[in-house]
């Protein structure tokens, strides 16, 4: 079982108040640390786990600048037994582009595989598109938001989707497919900085996103906003019974309460 | 550097001190005396057990043999965070240590956000004649109820006409608690970058505000050249010869919490105490295990970040029950921790828990 | 004819609440309003939309992404492409959603929360919502799923109901097959899984005050919770703490009450969509994360919220 799991490096923003630039141009990120992306770090969790009970290998790939083969470094820690990385000069937005991408890359460079694996979406541009458009390029089998893998098999796997309400769908999809990797679905272990450095010493091989085929973009970011200022806690004023009754209009609205 | 207590466990003669004077050993599943005499033998360990370990040290101080048996536990830990094997609670910890350099997660850009809450400029260390560093850290730095110490602790070295810095953003966490959690390679991190910026800023002496900074700096940091105090030992004589006047009373009945990393480990036991009585008004009162047996709050060893499956009675508890029966009605201690221990039993029985700056700040 | 086909997501016999997002949009968008559902007894607003274009197929094959591709297919190449296939926000609708957008190289933007008729773009949520992407598509048609919650005001009812087509389906894909629906074990309650908790903490006073809560929690439907002093207590199991030394949540609603707001706390439950606290001290620091707040004494709130919800 030969399994690609593709693993980003995106800004840790959570704890930031971030500044657009200019007219809306850009969003700075120069004094934002980076990080793994938390559903890739579920993702090649369990391709290391498939791979642990069904034999094979895997295959961390990352689409990004040079400094993503920090991401590669800590798949190899994890259990990954290749890093690629698709180096690109500037970020790509449009999943779409990005799926193209990645089509190109295992067409030209023959990459086998059974399995791919992405995480449901990324932190930072939260498209959680780029695995469906893959699967759609590809002509592949796809699930997304995969909450457990209960089978896998020589020629199909067996597995769960989260849906909404706690509610889950048992899905059987036949291989070679696209999964889409929902956060929760393991517990990923602890990589060591020791256990960075031992990787370091597996050598990644980097390709230049310029040789693979992609059309042109087919969405534009044309600028940045802020969203609407919310400011603070609204307090909410009057005789007790007025308080209660506005409180749970709030949970009427918010839809937990009718 | 800390000598590899691997080559030292063969020593262990098993004779139970360790245990004896371990604030675990005894009410929980956790025995220190078992795991040294398991890591002789190299037998396996049920992974739960390490992480009882408050790294309070008084088993280290105890044994006759000097085996190390606190280093020992941060070696069994060791093997399991190689392994990625550790409570999901002390992961998140030190991978937000690894990515913001602080165990919380937050914003390493907010690091010096405490110095807004001053009513005057603190410059950064390489601006100052004396290149004195108080060196925050990350409790202090972030959180709201511990943010009020660096605060306090800079009014009262201004008072005292002491000159001092920050290295604000450029300051990473100390790294203390993350080498006991057993993660050698992000201390090393840590403890590369810190030296880093003392060196680019020629830092000659460096206040710590937390015992569990001051324990790092001073003795894990290798032969930096640099004099590492707790700022209790700076402001001890300042206060005692009136160069810092205390005009305020304080009126209350005071007993004094010897933090771990302040007091067995590091041997400061007095400058606090002098603190204190120097305070107009206060009456200091001593608990039944104080000074080098000073019963350990249980907010170290990672146990900050993370809590052990127990159903027993935490010590900061007992702690403040004692408080009571001695009459007490403000605990005070000097290791931000140990407030945060401390504060929720103690509220609990009607007493307020006060980090000493609090109190001096009080009667300024 | 330009047109906006809009994918209904419907769930074991339900047609969502959240379509009448899409259907706003669509009523945005401005073009005629297509919504295609699967055969079934949907209660189908079909007053909101001017066709409603219902497709041979079993629900469950409907929500295969993979058939999908073949329905979309079949629309097109009966009704020819629209402008905008919108599809819901949601685990299968950004699922078919993206699928789609590769099969047929359509652009795809998700979690659209807002449009700007004027300048044709949508609004899209970058980083948890702290800032928004202004995308336009570049050629049609585009995909988009709907951000629940969004658009559903600007759903107008039309002067007429809406004209009914059909369309066969095409062969079930094999590929990709649904097994059966897992409903989640109930016997642990998994906090991190709550959409609403109501969350107490030591301003509760005393073990007594928790059966007073629990109540509450049931007239609410919302899942119990605690900070870590009620744990500590053994008020609540442990299994029940928020905070750095118990669970990170991130529920739609997050009520917290009697909670001061520690550090740890509030690392544990600030990523809730939002948050309510109730709380008799002005200056607790839970009121600076809060989206509203209650300053008040939390029993009488209690009691009088259990009044008007049974009520």
């Amino acid at each position: 079982m030969n399994i690609l799991v593709f693993t980003k490096r995106v800004a840790a923003t959570q704890e930031e108040e971030l500044r657009i630039t200019g007219e809306g141009q850009a969003v700075d990120l120069s004094k934002v640390p980076f990080k793994v992306n938390d559903w890739d770090n579920y993702s090649v969790e369990e391709a290391v786990r498939i791979v642990d009970k069904a034999g094979g290998s895997v295959t961390a790939i990352s689409i990004g600048d040079a400094e993503s083969d920090e991401v590669l470094r800590r798949a190899i820690a994890m259990g990954a037994k290749d890093g690629f990385l698709v180096e690109t000069g500037e970020a790509l937005h449009d999943p779409f582009t990005r799926g193209e991408l990645i089509r190109g890359f295992i067409d030209k460079e023959k990459v086998p595989f059974d399995i791919i694996l992405t995480g449901v979406q990324s932190e930072d541009d939260q498209f959680g598109a780029v695995g469906g458009v893959l699967a759609g390029l590809m002509g592949l089998p796809y699930a997304s938001m995969v909450i457990g893998i209960d089978a896998v098999e020589t020629d199909h796997v067996v597995i769960r989707r989260e849906l909404e309400g706690g509610l889950q769908e048992k899905v059987k999809v036949a291989t070679p497919c696209v999964l889409s990797i929902q956060s929760g679905i393991n517990e990923p272990r602890y990589v060591s900085i020791m256990g960075i450095r031992k990787a370091s010493k597996v050598e990644r091989k980097v390709f230049k996103a310029d040789g693979y085929e992609k059309g042109s973009p087919k969405i534009e970011l044309v600028k940045w906003v802020y969203p609407e200022k919310k400011g603070g806690a609204t307090m909410l004023d009057g005789e007790l019974a007025d308080v209660c009754g506005q409180l749970l209009g709030i949970l009427k609205e918010k839809g937990v309460y009718q | 550097m800390v000598e590899q207590a691997a080559t030292r466990v063969l020593t262990c003669i098993q004779c139970g001190k360790c245990t004896g004077s371990c604030p675990e050993s005894g009410r929980t599943p956790f025995n220190v005396r078992m795991l040294v005499r398991k890591k002789q033998f190299q037998t396996a360990v049920d992974e739960a057990l390490p992480w009882y370990c408050t790294s309070c040290g008084a088993c280290t101080i105890r044994c006759p043999r000097d085996v190390k048996p606190s280093e020992v536990i941060i070696e069994l830990r060791s093997k399991l965070v190689e392994d990625g094997d550790i409570p999901v609670a002390l992961q998140k910890a030190l991978e937000n240590t690894f990515v913001q350099k602080n165990p919380w997660g937050r914003s390493r850009n907010k690091r010096a956000d405490w110095l807004e809450k001053l009513d005057f400029e603190v410059p950064h260390v390489s601006e100052t004649e004396s290149k004195r560093l108080l060196f925050v850290c990350c409790i202090q730095a972030y959180d709201p109820r511990c943010m009020v110490i660096p605060v306090n602790v800079a009014r009262l070295f201004k008072a005292g006409g002491l000159e001092f810095g920050v290295l604000g953003e450029e300051e990473a966490c100390c790294g203390n608690e993350i080498r006991r959690i057993g993660e050698a390679g992000l201390f090393e991190e840590l403890e590369e970058e810190n030296k880093a910026a003392f060196e680019e800023y020629g830092v000659k002496e460096i206040v710590a505000l937390s015992p569990h900074c001051m324990n790092a700096l001073k003795k894990e940091y290798g032969d930096t050249g640099i004099k590492v105090v707790h700022y209790t030992e700076l402001l001890a004589p300042l206060v005692e010869e009136g160069a810092i006047r205390l005009p305020g009373s304080f009126g209350k009945k005071v007993i004094y919490h010897d933090p771990c990393f302040l007091g067995k480990q590091n041997g400061v036991f007095d400058e606090p105490r002098s603190i204190l009585s120097a305070v107009p008004g206060l009456t200091l009162l001593e608990f039944s295990r104080s000074r080098e047996v000073s019963l350990c709050c249980e907010g170290g060893g990672g146990r900050m970040f993370f809590e052990v499956e127990a159903t027993y009675q935490r010590n900061a508890e007992v702690r403040v029950l004692d408080a009571v029966d001695r009459g007490a009605e403000v605990i005070a201690t000097a290791c931000p921790f140990c407030v945060m221990t401390l504060e929720d039993p103690a509220t609990e029985k009607g007493l307020a828990v006060k980090e000493l700056s609090e109190i001096l700040t009080e009667v300024l | 004819m330009s047109y906006t086909l809009i994918v209904a997501e419907v769930r074991r016999g339900v047609f969502e609440e959240r379509n009448l997002d899409s259907l706003g949009l669509g009523a945005l968008l401005g073009a005629q309003s297509v919504l295609l559902v699967p055969d079934g007894a949907y209660q189908v607003p079909d007053k909101l939309v001017d066709v409603v274009l219902k497709v041979k197929a079993a629900e469950e094959a409907y929500l295969n992404p993979m058939n999908m591709g073949k329905i979309l297919e079949a629309v097109f190449a009966a009704r020819g492409k629209p402008d905008h296939v919108l599809f819901t926000q949601s685990s299968s609708g950004t699922e078919s959603a993206a699928y789609a957008a590769g099969l047929f190289g359509m652009p795809v933007v998700t979690d659209v929360s807002g449009y700007d008729r004027d300048a044709g773009v949508f609004l899209k949520s970058y980083y948890s919502d702290k800032v928004f992407g202004q995308f336009k598509a570049a050629g049609a048609p585009a995909v988009l799923t709907v951000r629940s919650g969004s658009f559903r005001e600007f759903a107008a009812e039309k002067a007429a109901a809406a004209a009914a087509e059909a369309i066969e389906g095409a062969a079930a894909v094999e590929a990709r097959t649904f097994v059966e629906y897992v409903e989640e074990e109930k016997t642990d309650i998994d906090i991190t899984k709550a959409e609403f908790l109501l969350s107490v903490g030591r301003g509760i006073g005393n073990q007594d005050e928790v059966a007073g809560y629990e109540e509450l929690a049931g007239a609410l439907k919302a899942v119990l919770s605690g900070s870590r002093p009620v744990i500590d207590k053994m008020w609540l199991p442990k299994a029940r703490q928020v905070g750095t030394s118990g669970k990170t949540v991130k529920p739609k609603v997050y009520l917290a009450m009697g909670i001061s707001g520690a550090f740890q706390h509030i690392a544990g439950m600030k990523d809730s969509d939002c948050i309510i606290a109730v709380n008799k001290d002005p200056g607790a620091p839970i009121f600076q994360y809060a989206h509203y707040g209650i300053i008040g004494d939390i029993h009488k709130v209690r009691d009088k919220l259990k009044e008007l919800a049974k009520g």
